[in-house]
């Protein structure tokens, strides 16, 4: 039959389209990070490949690579494991204990995932202002987890909605309270979750920038994402070699992650938006 | 249906769930409930820096009305979500499709998909600033290549150049999460329902549009939904490719109101993020309606 064969053929072209698609600007950042000199399209100009730009973003100080990466790994890092922790205990709640409230409660942490960051970020400024903690780490943590708890709520709720509660019956019925019981029983066999919910809001918190834009004054607090918008030369050019290298070393983490846990980032994206 | 409740609700099981959200609800409350509300607060003030901070009713509002800057920014927003979003549905469909097949490769290629998706938004923006430039950008070098135009394209020299710069850097970064969204909803049709219209002798197209598309419509409606409220609110691709320009004609609603907010305007600044938070709001309700949560918990 022709059918199968025009279909075949959209499908292969489909892929090759996709494949272009996707790859050519990343693939693209990574040729200029590895360039000597960024306008090499611009004819007459050879292309000559160098590790300069990645020794120069690690070893000049002024160029404060290394600390926004130390600032975003270890403000996503905590806002990862705290924001799992925090969702995971509100979806045990959820999903076990009949409680007045508990659906309109879900309901709203999805409505607090929509709200712009804009119509918050002004009043956020000043309360941070008000207690000295602009530039710190602790003005970006508690806005991040704030603004993580939608996603990593409806992960955790969906890996718990499915574990049976004869568990739970199992083990109040040898005497064990509740919080024993989320411990010792619940949060084991959620693990997946609890992983799947500290990879993506880990890779949403590394992501995030106005907040961090506004939050931030200096390399003392300021994640790669601002670092990487506000990066000037010394003279006012743009040095594009650093920023394509810079971008790479904070891209190519993310995407390992991704990609190698590909199922769960598939899975749960999903859940976050598509109920349960 | 509600199932059989396996522990009684009693004061105590009460107090428990209390204990167990308590984190939660506090972190929200203080640090997204109370922001809005003070977002809304603030926009009824004169609060600028050096001046004494006063009541001043609606006047920020009053000020919106007749503010040209503001209404070309609500413009540039509503045109850019109208625009950008189509395009991510259509293309984000043929990626699901292409992924749903039945292919050796298919994780390779799920993988690349996700590739965009996982990139941090302002990589994604200043790759495409420099695939934009004017005089060595891969964009230009392949409009040379394939002789598409005699001369160098000035991207983000124009305001049409700029805006559609803007909205193929978008749909890049955005497809990956439309294609996955619809991705799911593919995998739950049943196959019999092929196999039947395949026996029925129709062809591929048919199917699509007889089967594919109506089964699929309401996942694409939330897909749909959240893509607008996430496109509602786009600052960081604009802030980094264009910074608002040329002449501010891609400046959107949250840049223009951070603009304010970053010269210590924060009364008229405030005005500006609640029209941004109404309209995203209006949209979260029928999101809300569209995708059926409540039915989730059941």
């Amino acid at each position: 039959m022709n059918e199968a064969r025009v279909k075949k053929a959209l499908l292969a072209l489909g892929i090759c389209f996709m494949l272009a698609f996707c790859l050519s600007p990343f693939v693209w950042m990574i040729v200029v990070s590895f360039g000597r000199n960024p306008d090499f399209l611009s004819g007459g100009v050879e292309f000559a490949a160098t590790l300069g730009n990645y020794v120069d973003i690690l070893t000049i100080k002024s160029l404060h690579f290394l600390e926004y990466l130390r600032n975003s790994l270890a403000v996503s890092g905590v806002v990862a494991v705290a924001c799992a922790m925090v969702a995971a205990l509100g979806a045990y709640a959820v999903s076990r204990i009949e409680f007045r409230g508990r659906m309109v409660l879900s309901l709203a942490v999805l409505a607090f995932s929509m709200f712009p960051q804009i119509s918050l970020i002004g009043y956020l400024y000043k309360f941070m202002r008000s207690f000295g903690l602009i530039n710190t780490y602790l003005a970006l943590v508690f806005p991040y987890i704030a603004w993580t708890i939608p996603l990593g709520f409806w992960i955790m709720l969906s890996y718990m909605l499915r574990i049976p509660k004869a568990f739970d019956d199992a083990a109040r019925a040898d005497g064990a309270g509740r919080f024993m019981i989320f411990r010792k029983i619940i949060l084991p066999v959620a693990a997946p979750g609890m992983f799947s919910a500290i990879l993506l809001v880990f890779i949403a918190a590394f992501n995030e920038f106005l907040f961090a834009l506004m939050l931030t004054t200096d390399q003392s607090a300021r994640t790669i994402p601002v670092g990487i918008a506000l990066f000037e030369g010394l003279h006012g050019e743009i040095p594009w070699g650093y920023i394509m290298a810079a971008s790479t070393v904070a891209s190519i983490p993310l995407v390992i992650l991704a990609v190698a846990f590909q199922r769960y980032v598939i899975q749960d994206v999903t859940r976050g938006a598509i109920k349960g | 249906m509600r199932k059989p409740v396996t522990f009684t609700r009693n004061r105590k099981e009460g107090r428990t769930a209390f204990l167990f959200v308590l984190p939660l609800v506090t972190v929200i409350v203080l640090f997204i409930v109370i922001p809005v509300l003070g977002t809304f607060w603030t926009g009824l003030f004169r609060d600028v820096t050096y001046l004494p901070t006063k009541f001043a009713y609606f006047s920020n509002y009053r000020r919106l009305l007749t503010d040209s800057d503001f209404w070309r920014s609500f413009r540039f927003t509503m045109l850019f979500v109208a625009t950008a979003i189509p395009l991510e549905m259509a293309l984000g469909m043929v990626f699901a499709l292409i992924l749903n097949e039945r292919l050796r490769m298919r994780n390779a290629l799920r993988a690349t998909v996700l590739i965009p998706w996982a990139v941090p938004t302002i990589v994604a923006a200043r790759t495409w600033e420099l695939i934009y430039n004017y005089g060595y950008g891969l964009a230009n070098y392949l409009i040379a290549l394939l002789g598409l135009s005699d001369a160098p394209v000035n991207w983000l020299g124009s305001p049409v150049g700029a805006f559609f710069a803007l909205i193929l850097a978008d749909v890049w970064k955005t497809t990956p999460f439309v294609a996955i969204i619809l991705l799911a909803g593919l995998q739950t049709i049943p196959e019999e329902i092929y196999e039947q219209a395949r026996v029925d002798g129709t062809n591929f197209l048919q199917r699509f549009f007889k089967i594919t598309l109506p089964m699929l419509k309401p996942v694409i409606a939330v897909a749909l939904i959240f893509r607008s409220i996430d496109t509602i609110r786009i600052l960081d691709l604009i802030y980094v490719v264009t910074d608002g320009g040329p002449g501010g004609s891609t400046t959107s609603l949250s840049l223009y109101g951070y603009k304010y907010f970053n010269e210590g305007d924060f009364g008229y600044g405030s005005a500006i993020a609640v029209v941004v938070f109404v309209i995203a709001f209006l949209l979260s309700v029928s999101y809300l309606k569209v995708g059926g949560f409540g039915r989730a918990m059941e």
